[in-house]
């Protein structure tokens, strides 16, 4: 066959997925993405899985690496001599771990490894070997601090890390809780006891000798006449007594907080109430058990805030009303405000006191139903948890099954949880991460966030375990998820600020501004030469992993390969300027880089179906871009205005320059030497002309210097007052004589009171007492 | 570029929404409903019994008039002094006080913000009670640097005992136990607050400039730590021409000022015209102001914001619970108590 009949093939096969006998071959399961290549073999890498799912330590610590604990140890043996050693063997038992993780084999599938089991199976697995490796793996697992399960990517890995960090952060709830609850019940009995303590009652001789029962038969407990005390202190100090509405509200809060079944009680307590549950199955039984609990959750959540005022002594049965000149403003009495506690609606921040409700479903089983009962519990604003798990995102959607021949047949693309999603974006208070499960622990602090969040959180993970990728771990596919934008990584935080901007969060992805992410990629040819390329991965690549849709793609024997066969973006773009042109007969295929069993480079070509479907997902890719602020065409329409009519501006402002006169400035010169005389005026003549302006012949205080010593009102309380900064002033210079105001000039130690001309002229001894004043005049 | 919505998301980059609203505690919004508003009578109580003139009256103004501009609710506040007519201010508060022993106002105050922290606690003292039966108290309070403001009331005289010298009274002064006026150097209780490590706030003003007081006493207030001000008070029933000089020459005193410290209105900085500016960090400074006398330096001469808080440092979140209480004072006894032979506490607690 001439190389002009095998591109019409190639041509043939991307049209119509069509063989023809041409030489082309069948994609099986032997092929891997080129970027897969050098990860044949997981357990021979150090990557951030297998995950501890830690029970110790901070919420922040809640989710680690195997790889990362191991790296921190050995950090932190930096000044070690055996540092090196101890080293070596922490990789080996890393690989060791990752082995038994990936291969069980005392282990049924499925069931939970243990960390500290599986560090020590592998230590003496190795030590067989060598013996100081026991002594490596002892003083790595000191420097842990950490326990609990060890868990791979795999199907139950959404699901075991999101109940995780689920309860790590109810753990931390519960811990408040009881701090709380403990601190206001030690304080309201402190109440209800000082009643019994300071009533007549609690002062009988009987209780008065019950407080020394340590002393009890002792010489001092029998000498000392407790009936003379008991009467000493009735008689001394008025019974004090609580109202009896108070006690009974004391008590019935202390009874409400005693009783609640929201968290598991420290101590263990008689009788047959158990703590409530808070994980579902299903959205539709949370809702119900919140439904349930509602009043409990009411009764608890008011009798800890009327707690809370009545330590403090804050709480009023009845209002008041302030009445000032014109308004009156009034404030309602807690009895009222509490009547009615709950009737409107628990707010999210009060409700955050108690444990959050999580769901974990998976999207598989998600009907119609239970689609809205997820929409429902989400537009609630509780603070529900609900974790949709995908196993299938790749699934054709529901008009097609198994083949996209047909051209109205689309990839779901994960339409369940898309559709969960784009809702639960819509309801705009709602937490959201979107993961894939090889990405959670780097999203870890996102997923802490989420599961804190004061409101609802949704978080959609794929797991990777699709059951149509061969033996491909589900890392990898989980992975290859988010490479292709086949499931890309969103974190969208209601709380972060207020516009998409701020909330909405995709640079979690590989190369977010980018298209698709690109590697480079290098392997030898037939001459052993080094060849490197630039490969994107891209949706095609992701398809190609699957086995429901190999047979979208061919394989091109080497010897054929040509010119013709282009690389998947570059054909999404070329595609679209044939369309425009008209073309029917393409004159390119789209191909994509995979490598054969026996690490060969193989390309194999991309039918129409397939590279549309890739062109589908690259404009969902590409608005999400938007949203998230990057390559955004309101902002760059925004730009391109705003540039525009900056150089309107500028254009103008050039004009009226080139017209307008050169401004001329002069300096100011300040007349400082002026300033500087006006300034060293002295003090007595400052205040004597002050009182020759203002005052005239009346008499004055300097108010503001009053040190309130009391000397004038008590010369005169009518005629010197103090005003609401206790300073003295004066109040009615007709209430006295001016004998008195210049006594009072006299007495006054700052000399601040300054009794200007007598008013009546027929005051006896006006002439002695004026000389008297004219110093404080 | 394809332009449709993508999955029923509609594009759009300047979409805002209203934040989500901030957890709102119930607690929260009933206490602010009740908020209080304060009149200077809220603080007052009893007619202050100290001589006319005395200058204890403008320290009082000065702390009600705080009280009320901080808004302080009197039921979380404590004055707290020793002996002494100054330390009868407690007693013209409408606030929780404790007129305790000569003395020992310090470490009762330091014991209340152990055990109460969500109390402002304010310490009165006299020269006597602060400087002299004192001193040692107040040494270690200042080390210690617990948050409280604490008022020196310096009058150079023991007053409520009928004039007997105290440390801080001048050499030379005739007083009832010095009668050829008194023969040592006066104690500088600036010098020795600024001696003493972890001093982190020291202030020093007189009380005839109320505008002064007030400032002063306010940055004390605020600042978080130990705040040590010395408040030359005029005793004029024992002393009563003492501070004329002071009093009558407004070149007399040093205004310090600064951006970190006070600063000074344009009222006072007409009649007060001798100024210093002064940057509170700088300690040598601050030691070498504080050596001087005449004219009086007023104002903050140290401030240092960095200084650990005793209570801070040795912070204790357990819930003093009874039991907790007990046990701790069970196990300390414990290691004294000697059972006999075959005896443990399990087994005497079992029977
Ligand atoms: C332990 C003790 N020692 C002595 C006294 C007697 N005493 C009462 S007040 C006082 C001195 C008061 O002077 P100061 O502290 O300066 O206060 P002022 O009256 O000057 O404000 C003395 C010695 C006492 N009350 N208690
Ligand atoms: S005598 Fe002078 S200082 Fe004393 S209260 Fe009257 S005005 Fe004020
Ligand atoms: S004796 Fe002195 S300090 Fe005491 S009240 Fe009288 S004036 Fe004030
Ligand atoms: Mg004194």
């Amino acid at each position: 066959m001439n190389m002009e009949v095998k591109a019409q093939d190639q041509i043939a096969f991307y049209l119509t997925g069509q063989h023809n006998g041409s030489g082309l071959k069948p994609l099986d399961r032997s092929y891997r993405p080129a970027l897969f290549a050098r990860h044949a073999d997981l357990t021979a890498v150090r990557y951030d899985f297998p995950l501890v799912l830690n029970s110790e330590g901070t919420p922040e610590r809640a989710v680690l690496s195997l790889s990362g604990l191991v790296d921190e140890a050995v950090e932190a043996l930096r000044e070690d001599k055996d540092r090196d050693r101890i080293a070596q063997h922490g990789y080996a038992l890393e690989r060791e771990v990752r082995k038994e993780l990936a291969h069980p084999i005392g282990r049924a599938n499925g069931v939970a490894a243990d960390f500290a089991t599986l560090w020590n199976a592998a230590a003496a697995q190795l030590t067989v070997e060598d013996s100081t490796v026991d002594d490596s793996a002892k003083r790595l697992w000191a420097l842990f601090h950490a326990k609990g399960e060890l868990v791979d990517a795999d199907f139950a890995l959404p699901s075991r890390v999101v109940r995780h960090v689920w309860s790590v952060v109810q753990a931390s709830k519960a811990t408040a809780f009881h701090e709380r609850a403990e601190r206001l019940l030690l304080k309201l009995h402190a109440i209800l006891d000082a009643e019994i303590a300071g009533s007549d009652k609690g002062r009988l001789p009987e209780r008065l000798r019950a407080g020394l029962a340590a002393q009890a038969g002792t010489s001092f407990a029998t000498t000392f006449n407790f009936d003379a005390m008991s009467r000493i202190l009735i008689d001394a100090k008025p019974a004090l007594a609580l109202s009896e509405a108070r006690r009974r509200r004391i008590q019935g809060i202390v009874d409400t907080i005693d009783r609640q079944r929201f968290y598991v009680p420290k101590t263990a307590v008689t009788g047959d109430t158990q703590a409530h549950g808070f994980v579902f199955y299903r959205c539709a039984d949370a809702l119900q058990a919140y439904k349930e609990r509602r009043q409990e959750a009411i009764e608890l959540l008011k009798a800890l805030s009327i707690a809370e005022l009545e330590v403090n002594g804050d709480y009023r049965e009845s209002g008041s009303t302030d009445v000032d000149d014109q308004t009156s403003t009034s404030v309602p009495g807690h009895d009222m405000i509490f009547e009615d506690f709950g009737a409107g609606g628990l707010d999210a921040g009060l409700l955050a006191t108690l444990p959050d409700y999580l769901v974990c479903q998976y999207s598989s089983e998600l009907g119609a139903e239970e689609t809205l009962q997820i929409v429902e519990a989400l537009s609630t604003g509780l603070p529900i948890r609900v974790l949709v798990q995908t196993d299938d995102l790749l699934e054709p959607s529901g008009i097609a099954k198994a083949n996209l021949v047909a051209p109205e047949r689309h990839l779901a693309l994960a339409s369940r949880s898309r559709q969960m999603l784009d809702t639960a974006i819509n309801l705009t208070d709602v937490f959201i991460l979107q993961s894939s499960a090889s990405q959670l622990f780097r999203l870890r602090e996102a997923l802490l966030r989420g599961m804190s969040y004061n409101g609802p959180a949704f978080f959609s993970v794929f797991s990777g375990s699709t059951g149509h990728n061969g033996d491909v771990p589900a890392y990898l596919v989980a992975a290859a998820a988010t490479e292709s934008r086949a499931f890309p990584t969103i974190v969208y935080d209601p709380s972060a600020g207020s516009d998409w901007s701020t909330r909405l969060a995709i640079d979690d992805n590989p190369s977010p501004q980018d298209a698709w992410p690109v590697h480079p990629f290098e392997y030898e040819n037939e001459t052993l030469q080094t060849r490197s390329e630039n490969v994107a991965f891209t949706l095609a690549d992701f398809m190609a992993m699957d086995d429901r849709f190999r047979e979208h793609f061919a394989i091109v024997p080497k010897a054929d390969w040509s010119e013709a066969m282009i690389a998947v973006p570059d054909s999404l773009k070329m595609s679209v300027k044939e369309l425009a042109k008209g073309t029917i007969v393409p004159s390119t295929v789209p191909c994509i880089t995979l490598v054969d069993e026996n690490f060969q480079v193989q390309r194999a070509i991309v039918n129409r179906r397939a590279l549309e479907e890739t062109r589908r997902s690259h404009a969902m890719w590409h608005s999400l871009q938007e949203l998230g602020g990057i390559h955004n065409s309101h902002a760059a329409l925004a730009v391109e205005r705003a540039e525009a009519r900056a150089a309107e501006r500028f254009a103008e402002q050039m004009k009226s320059l080139v017209t307008a006169p050169a401004p001329s400035v002069q300096p100011v010169k300040e007349p400082l030497a002026a300033a500087a005389q006006a300034e060293s005026i002295t003090v007595g003549e400052v205040a004597v002309t002050v009182a020759q302006e203002s005052h005239g012949d009346d008499p004055y205080i300097e108010t503001a210097r009053c040190t309130t010593c009391n000397e004038c009102t008590q010369v005169n309380s009518k005629m010197f007052a103090y005003n609401g900064d206790k300073q003295a002033y004066i109040a009615d210079a007709n209430a006295g004589t001016y004998r008195q105001l210049v006594e009072a000039a006299e007495g006054c130690q700052v000399s601040i009171i300054h009794p200007g001309k007598p008013r009546n002229p027929k005051e006896p001894g006006l002439d002695d007492l004026i000389v008297r004043a004219a110093p404080f005049n | 570029m394809n332009d449709t919505t993508m999955n029923g998301i509609a594009k759009s980059g300047a979409m805002t929404f209203p934040l989500p609203l901030a957890p709102v505690n119930v607690n929260d919004c009933l206490l602010e409903l009740y908020e209080e508003h304060y009149e200077l009578e809220d603080y007052q109580k009893g007619v202050p019994r100290w001589c006319t003139g005395c200058g204890d009256n403008a320290i009082l103004t000065a702390v009600q008039r705080l009280c009320r501009d901080e808004k302080l609710a009197p039921e979380k506040t404590v004055f707290v002094s020793g002996i002494g007519c100054s330390s009868r201010l407690p007693h013209y508060m409408n606030t929780y006080g404790f007129h305790s022993l000569h003395g020992r106002a310090l470490p009762i105050a330091e014991g209340i913000r152990l055990a109460r922290p969500d109390l402002k606690v304010f310490v009165n003292m006299g020269d006597g009670d602060c400087c002299s039966i004192g001193a040692a108290h107040w040494i270690h309070a200042i080390r210690y640097n617990m948050n409280m403001t604490a008022m020196l009331h310096d009058n150079n005289i023991y007053g409520l005992t009928k004039k007997q010298a105290s440390p801080t009274s001048p050499i030379g002064l005739k007083t009832n136990t010095t009668p050829r006026g008194s023969y040592l150097e006066a104690l500088n209780p600036l010098s020795v607050t600024l001696g003493v490590s972890n001093v982190s706030f020291v202030a020093q003003v007189v009380d005839w400039i109320p505008k002064l007081l007030y400032q002063t006493l306010s940055a004390a207030y605020h600042h978080k730590g130990f705040s040590f001000v010395r408040i030359i008070q005029r005793c004029p029933e024992w002393l009563p021409t003492h501070m004329d000089d002071y009093l009558h020459d407004p070149q007399r005193v040093l205004l310090l000022h600064h951006e970190n410290g006070l600063e000074i209105d344009s009222e006072l900085a007409k009649r007060y015209t001798n100024m210093e500016e002064h940057d509170p960090s700088n300690l040598n400074r601050a030691r070498e102001i504080a050596s001087g006398s005449d004219p009086i330096p007023v104002g903050i001469l140290y401030r240092n914001d960095d200084v650990p808080l005793y209570e801070e440092v040795r912070s204790d979140s357990r819930l003093r619970t009874t039991s907790l209480v007990k046990n701790g004072l069970e196990a300390e006894f414990d290691k004294f108590t000697i059972w006999p032979e075959g005896q443990t506490r399990a087994k005497h607690e079992a029977a």
